[in-house]
């Protein structure tokens, strides 16, 4: 008897010690998830940000490639754009489309770790790698091919408006609802642009037709932009080039052109065509969301209402213990990311050459495009985020119903680790964009004047052109306004 | 702890390897019903086998009394995709190599190249070895294609027609020698 009573006190020591350990443990990874875990990616990198968007690239560039333990982390993608858009900003093209390779070649070669993500459904999500949004793709493309175009390099420009296209073939293919964004007018405009320059002007009618198309039918609607008057131009004037006389036709009496408005320039003169990057892409930060837990039968439902959102879990094949445990949850927050805008700071802006007054107009919204992609699969990582607060939760009471003290602190260190993947690529624009301006060879100038209300800033530059070149031109604005968490709307996440 | 463990053991299982395998480039792979190499070379195998078998084409290769020279000029697009037609023509233009119906000058692209090295000749090559000029041979048949295809689409369905069209010219005379023209119709549902 004396033995057996021995024994269970040297069997409960040893749980106690044990206990103990995993106790100690479990503070300590709390307070480094603490320590590091809380910021999220905008505020994590504080010091490129500031530096970055007060327009100090050099020192940026300085923090952004100190880092360099980021190129084999699970941000890695974010590291290559961000080093190739701010190279692109300092005109070291060769060096930035360098970087924007390894990030093509990232999203090219990615492949899911199956391992990360079970793990992220027992943590959070910030333990996979970051995959890159699909418009994140296309436009580090869209930077590359413009690298190329400033060092003169058609050829290898076409080669990215190759893989433009196959990206946009993806796009489409993956999305079979045709409210979500499927079509990237900008980028087709872009791969006419690129496939004039190259003189090809069957394929850059095709690209220019599919531009106009896009505009008309989804980025009108889901943008509320419409078909710029550049592209209309630019359209009616391959038709003629091509010989294809139903089209130009056809597109010169539906948008009611008046003669003479798409003639090809004079051959002695050269062209510009200038994009313009205002302001500053959405950054995101962490939401979150109250759910409410209804137990009927064998089903549990996860509800919010004033999202409208409600998503029902069988329980069947469940032992009793995790039904128990599921049963209990009364409430509980799911961590989630949400877009904030950065509003712009420009709303407009035109090009004066030769006394003549052009406005440049509106290509890509890429914030609208953010907060868009966001919430067209806000269905399915809301599904992840619950199946994750609710393992946790279950793991939690089963410990609790063995250890109180034990299950206590996994609850905090759950609640610690409940976090939302606020990762982006943050130094994109705001929107993008463009116009084309006939110069005379030679020397010439231009000025570009951006306005915001009534005060306007103006910017000078000087060209020297050869007869019949295009010159590829970019500006960045990166004047932005405080932060705000833009228009949420809650029936447009759905399926 | 069983919910935890059948979705871990769950993701595991569907994690799987990339594969790379080579394939006969004969062998029809349909993905996303786009057009693809299959099309290519479908187009270009009837096109062979039409000019092959052409009465009229050998009727005016007989009048002109030797074999004819063809070039090759525009092919324009008129579908809404990006399809290279080199992917045929060069088929196209091999086969005419290889079955000696007719000799191939070259076309704007590569001419151009030519006579610029022809003109450098004339400077830097010794004069034994040096190209001539006005000695290229002048071509009797300009070779033309048009694609166009035509969509119908309707919810997840779609129906795409390719019609691909080439012909021959007469330089002297524009009139057409030879016509040939293949349909691919496709029927895709998402």
């Amino acid at each position: 008897m004396v033995r057996t009573t021995r024994n269970q006190e040297i069997h409960s020591q040893i749980i106690t010690m044990h206990h103990r350990c995993i106790f100690t443990k479990l503070v300590a990874l709390g307070t480094i998830i603490l320590a590091s875990g809380c910021a999220t990616y905008y505020q994590a990198n504080q010091s490129f940000n500031q530096d970055f968007e007060r327009g100090n690239l050099e020192s940026a560039l300085a923090t952004l490639q100190a880092n360099t333990k980021e190129a084999k982390s699970k941000r890695e993608f974010l590291y290559y754009v961000n080093n190739g858009l701010v190279l692109s900003m300092m005109s070291r093209y060769k060096e930035s489309n360098a970087y924007l390779e390894k990030a093509f070649l990232f999203g090219e070669d990615y492949r899911m770790n199956y391992l990360n993500e079970a793990a992220s459904y027992l943590t959070n999500p910030n333990v996979t790698t970051y995959r890159g949004e699909d418009h994140e793709h296309l436009m580090l493309l869209y930077y590359k091919a413009i690298n190329y175009l400033k060092l003169g390099d058609t050829q290898a420009a076409l080669v990215e408006c190759r893989r433009l296209n196959i990206r946009l073939q993806q796009l489409s293919d993956r999305y079979k609802n045709e409210n979500k964004f499927q079509r990237d007018a900008f980028i087709h405009t872009l791969m006419g642009l690129i496939y004039e320059t190259d003189k090809d002007y069957n394929n850059a009618f095709i690209a220019y037709r599919n531009a106009a198309t896009i505009y008309e039918e989804d980025y009108s609607r889901l943008f509320n932009i419409s078909v710029p008057e550049q592209l209309k131009k630019d359209l009616v004037r391959m038709a003629w080039l091509n010989g294809f006389t139903s089209e130009y036709e056809f597109y010169k009496s539906k948008w009611n052109m008046p003669e003479g408005d798409f003639e090809m320039p004079p051959a002695n003169q050269a062209e510009v065509i200038f994009f313009w990057h205002n302001g500053l892409a959405p950054v995101k930060a962490e939401w979150g969301i109250n759910f409410l837990v209804d137990r009927r039968d064998n089903w549990v439902y996860f509800y919010n209402r004033e999202l409208g959102i409600n998503f029902p879990f069988s329980l069947e094949g469940y032992d009793q213990k995790e039904k128990d445990g599921l049963a209990r949850l009364e409430v509980f927050r799911v961590a989630f990311p949400r877009y904030m805008e950065r509003p712009l700071y420009f709303q407009e802006a035109s090009i004066i050459t030769n006394g003549a007054e052009q406005p440049l107009a509106l290509l890509e919204d890429v914030n609208k495009i953010a907060f868009k992609s966001l919430q067209q699969r806000m269905h399915l990582e809301l599904s992840k985020a619950l199946i994750r607060v609710a393992l946790k939760k279950v793991t939690e009471y089963q410990v609790k119903q063995e250890d109180k003290t034990l299950g206590s602190v996994l609850g905090v260190i759950n609640a610690i680790t409940e976090k939302a993947d606020t990762r982006n690529w943050q130094t994109l624009p705001h929107s993008i964009y463009y116009t084309r301006v006939a110069v005379p060879a030679g020397q010439s100038k231009l000025t570009l004047t951006l306005k915001d209300g009534n005060r306007s800033t103006t910017h000078d530059f000087s060209y020297t052109l050869n007869k019949g070149q295009i010159l590829f031109h970019t500006f960045t604005s990166l004047e932005s306004r405080y932060p705000n968490y833009g228009f949420f709307d809650s029936d447009s996440y759905r399926d | 702890m069983r919910i935890v463990y059948c979705l871990l053991l769950g993701l595991l299982l569907t994690a799987c390897a990339q594969t790379v395998s080579r394939v006969d480039p004969g062998q029809p792979i349909d993905l996303s019903g786009r057009w693809n190499d299959t099309d290519s070379r479908q187009v270009a195998e009837k096109m062979i086998s039409e000019l092959l078998n052409s009465p009229r084409y050998k009727e005016y290769a007989k009048e002109l009394g030797k074999r004819p020279t063809i070039i090759v000029g525009l092919i324009r697009n008129r579908t809404s995709e990006h399809i290279d037609a080199n992917a045929y023509i060069k088929k196209f233009e091999m086969a005419i190599f290889n079955s000696n119906i007719a000799d191939l000058v070259e076309s704007d692209t590569f001419r151009d190249k030519l006579r610029e090295e022809r003109a450098q000749q004339q400077d830097f090559a010794d004069p034994a070895t040096m190209a001539q000029w006005g000695k290229e041979v002048g071509a009797n048949l300009m070779l033309f294609g048009e694609m166009t295809s035509e969509t119908d689409v309707m919810n997840k369905q779609r129906v795409v027609n390719y019609i691909t069209t080439l012909f021959l010219t007469d330089m002297e005379s524009n009139k057409r020698v030879w016509y040939g023209q293949h349909e691919i119709k496709k029927y895709i549902r998402k």
